[in-house]
């Protein structure tokens, strides 16, 4: 395990850049971003572990951080000032283009993996912005009314784009779609989040050949309704996997994951995965397996998840050194990384080399270079 | 950077960590796509029963108007309504089959299902909260809620048969059929509540709503209505068109009414100056959730939070109010009343009106701000979708937010509910 530490920084977002396996950015926040000054760091990996390339330090915290998809020296991060800040590393200090059209907390950025000429930002302020760099406004804003903690484009097409928030709703947008009012900008659908389960998880099935349910149990500690429901909670986290198009993964404040299928996300989520302890901030898709999900837990644990089901042969997790016959397993936990001493916000997956390595940051002002392969029992 | 600032981001951080549900005004203020929405809130006029503009109409032909009205200024397709719950409490069999006929004359086609309902005063907001619980629980996606009384034509003493003698063996039950005037005038003497203090307040209902007829603070939620009349002097049938409250008097005072003989007992203090008046009317509310709306192109005027029903002991009717808004409040996860802007409380009589916000600790100020049912009548069924149209043309004048609604329900109960203005 590799480290960096963000001293006097607490750090908020990570990613890999999509060009080089050895560059990783960190946006932090001093003060655990509640006020002060943010900072991004621009991290080598190098035969004499882990040295800050460069850092741009900033007025107001830092929350999150995208690497341009079509230039590579191109970052943007998300402040808490509701400025969208976009940095080029030929430049030293300050950024080449701020946008402040946000009124409240900027909490999370995301470059646009198809048509990569365009981002989104999503903020505190109930809206999703959509930009291009070389404009100086935003191209688009879609309301969602509530507090929105992440944005995020479809990996499979450059018009579609998701965004969760705190009333509990994962909504989509197509961008071609047509308005119909001010408030319905390009909505495709929006989910109730804490829908019923399409499948129930029932207390003792966690087993392939025993009857019932592929998913594991849900502990008593999570809030449920009488008709089998979840009260509305916030949700902080989602992203689309990277080989399934129509599935995405959702995880906030109830402690749960879900997976939901686009395709039919008002019967409930595919998947619901207990495990955390506390909220959920981070979510990420394996970019080489289709069944693999990386979290972050305020509870200060990293964990390596299988929704059970994946594609081609082999079967779920198989490269992970789990063979398996079948195409659809039990979905469960299959590792955990508890090296973090305080709220892990951040994670986010190598594109490049062997499949399983990856990066961390928390409250504990640790950048943590680790490989899931290592954690998964 | 404020350390407001700092703060709000703390609680936003604390709220990640405690998985219950939020609570308090920001919760409630906040929008959902789930949330159970009112794009339209209308009623006639109201008018004196038997006397006034809509004495020779009948109460499914007020209900019509008030449908048709609310199909077009929503603009929405009638297709779309599943189902349509009437509140009335004197129609002879519930209404239930003329409340049908009125909505197939109003434009609603024969798939848009149609019930009467009757909790006596609470009827209209027993009706529009059954909508809202169908459209939540997915019964049904698009419904409205009404309510309706021709007091004119159908008050009188068919309203209620004669008790059996089970019924009047049972003390608490016999009081049931105890009248309405009776057991107020006798709350209002074991409570103590002068009888000047009502006329205060009574004059108060009919200087606010003078003020603001005079004004035109109601021409927004009335829909003006073209009814046949005749005229009880020439005994002649004319058309008129009844855009106005008729029971409203300006240059009321509380002096004046303080002439007024008692109604219900010689040393009493209830009359019909500080009692609500006998009336006819109708009103119809229009519901969907937020994201039916949206799709729909829908305009939100604003949202259904929470509605609450408790019972109180038959002769304690009048208190009501005191017992179901804090329940109401609690559900919505409003911790004070202090969180509510207006107050729309019916005012079935000044004293028990007046008892309940006293006893509430509510500013009166907040109380029915366009005057209420002493001043413009009380149309039984119709009363509790009435004060929602009421309520939220005045939230939205003043740019306030949240809003009660709550009555008083014969043989004991109460009702409320909470509104969010958008």
């Amino acid at each position: 395990m590799l480290e960096f530490r963000t001293q006097g920084f607490n750090g908020y977002g990570v990613k890999y850049s999509p060009f080089f396996d050895s560059r990783i950015a960190v946006s932090a926040a001093a003060n655990f971003g509640l006020v002060g000054n943010g900072r991004l760091y621009i991290l080598g990996l190098t035969p004499n572990g882990i040295v800050a390339e460069k850092w741009y330090d900033t007025q107001d915290c830092l929350f999150d951080t995208a690497w341009s998809e079509a230039h590579e020296n191109q970052i943007v991060v998300a402040s808490g000032d509701g400025a969208v800040k976009l940095f080029d590393l030929n430049l030293d200090n300050f950024p080449v283009q701020s946008w402040h059209e946000h009124k409240r907390e900027v909490f999370s950025v995301h470059w646009n993996l198809t048509s990569k000429d365009t981002f989104c930002s999503s903020s505190w302020d109930g809206t999703v912005k959509i930009w291009n760099p070389t404009r100086p406004a935003s191209i688009l804003t879609l309301p969602t009314n509530s507090c929105t903690y992440s944005a995020s484009w479809s990996p499979h097409s450059p018009f579609l784009l998701s965004c969760v928030s705190s009333d509990s709703h994962l909504r989509v947008f197509d961008v071609r779609a047509p308005t119909v009012s001010g408030t319905t900008n390009h909505l495709v659908s929006a989910t109730s989040i804490h829908n019923a389960p399409a499948v129930s998880n029932t207390p003792y099935a966690c087993t392939i050949d025993g009857p019932g349910s592929l998913l594991p149990p849900i502990p008593p500690t999570v809030p449920r309704l009488a008709n089998g429901t979840f009260p509305p909670s916030e949700c902080l986290t989602h992203d689309w996997n990277k080989y399934r198009d129509t599935i995405i993964a959702t995880g906030g404040v109830d402690r749960l994951i879900r997976t939901f299928d686009l395709r039919m996300p008002s019967q409930g989520p595919l998947a619901v995965l207990p495990g955390h302890g506390y909220a959920i901030r981070k979510l990420a898709w394996s970019p080489h397996l289709p069944d693999v999900l990386l979290s972050a837990s305020y509870d200060m644990t990293c964990r390596v998840w299988t929704d059970g089901i994946g594609l081609g042969v082999g079967g779920p997790g198989v490269s992970m050194g789990k063979t398996s016959e079948v195409v659809q397993g039990p979905a469960r936990e299959m590792g955990r990384m508890a090296r973090h001493t305080e709220f892990v916000t951040g994670v986010d997956w190598c594109l490049f080399g062997a499949e399983g390595w990856c990066a961390s940051c928390g409250w504990d002002e640790r950048l943590l270079v680790w490989d899931v392969r290592a954690i998964m029992g | 950077m404020s350390a407001a600032k700092a703060q709000e981001r703390l609680s936003q951080v604390a709220s990640h960590l405690s998985p219950s549900a939020k609570r308090g005004k920001d919760a409630v203020l906040e929008k959902s796509p789930d949330d159970i929405v009112v794009t339209a809130a209308y009623r006639t006029a109201l008018t004196k029963g038997g006397k006034g503009g809509f004495k020779d109409t009948a109460a499914a032909d007020l209900l019509a108007g008030v449908f048709k009205a609310l199909i077009d200024r929503s603009g929405i397709d009638p297709e779309l309504v599943e189902d349509i719950s009437v509140g009335s409490v004197l129609a002879p069999g519930g209404g239930a089959t003329e409340f049908r006929a009125a909505a197939l004359v109003a434009g609603f086609p024969t798939s848009t299902a149609v019930k009467s309902l009757n909790r006596q005063c609470s009827s209209g907001l027993q009706a529009i909260a059954e909508i809202a619980n169908a459209i939540k629980s997915g019964m049904i996606e698009v419904g409205v809620g009404a309510g309706v009384e021709s007091m004119s034509q159908q008050y009188g003493p068919g309203a209620v048969t004669e008790f059996s003698d089970l019924l009047d063996s049972y003390p608490e039950a016999k009081n049931c059929k105890v009248p309405m005037g009776v057991l107020s005038e006798q709350m209002a003497k074991d409570r103590k509540i002068l009888r000047s203090d009502q006329d205060a307040f009574a004059a108060s209902s009919y200087q606010k709503a003078a003020a603001a007829q005079k004004a035109g603070l109601f021409d927004e939620e009335i829909i003006p209505l073209k009814v046949k009349w005749t005229d009880p002097k020439t005994e002649e049938e004319k058309e008129i068109t009844v855009s106005k409250d008729d029971g409203i008097r300006a240059g009321m005072t509380a002096e004046g009414l303080s002439k007024i003989r008692p109604a219900f007992a010689k040393d009493g203090s209830i009359h019909a100056g500080n009692a609500s008046q006998i009336s006819d009317g109708a009103a119809a509310v229009l519901l969907m959730k937020r994201s039916t709306a949206e799709k729909l192109g829908q305009k939100i005027i604003g949202k259904f939070v929470a509605a609450s029903v408790v019972g109180v002991p038959p002769l304690l009717m009048g208190i009501g109010p005191w017992k179901a808004i804090p329940v109401a409040l609690e559900k919505a996860g409003l911790s004070s009343h202090e969180d509510v802007d207006i107050f729309e409380i019916n005012e079935a009589f000044a004293s028990q009106c007046l008892w309940c916000v006293n006893e509430l600790g509510i500013d009166v100020k907040k109380v029915n701000p366009k005057g209420g049912a002493i001043a413009f009548g009380h149309p039984l069924g119709c009363t509790g979708a009435r004060q929602v149209s009421t309520l939220f043309t005045e939230l939205h004048r003043t740019g306030k937010k949240i809003g009660v609604t709550s009555m008083c329900v014969g043989t004991g109960m109460g009702m409320a509910a909470v509104w969010v203005a958008e």
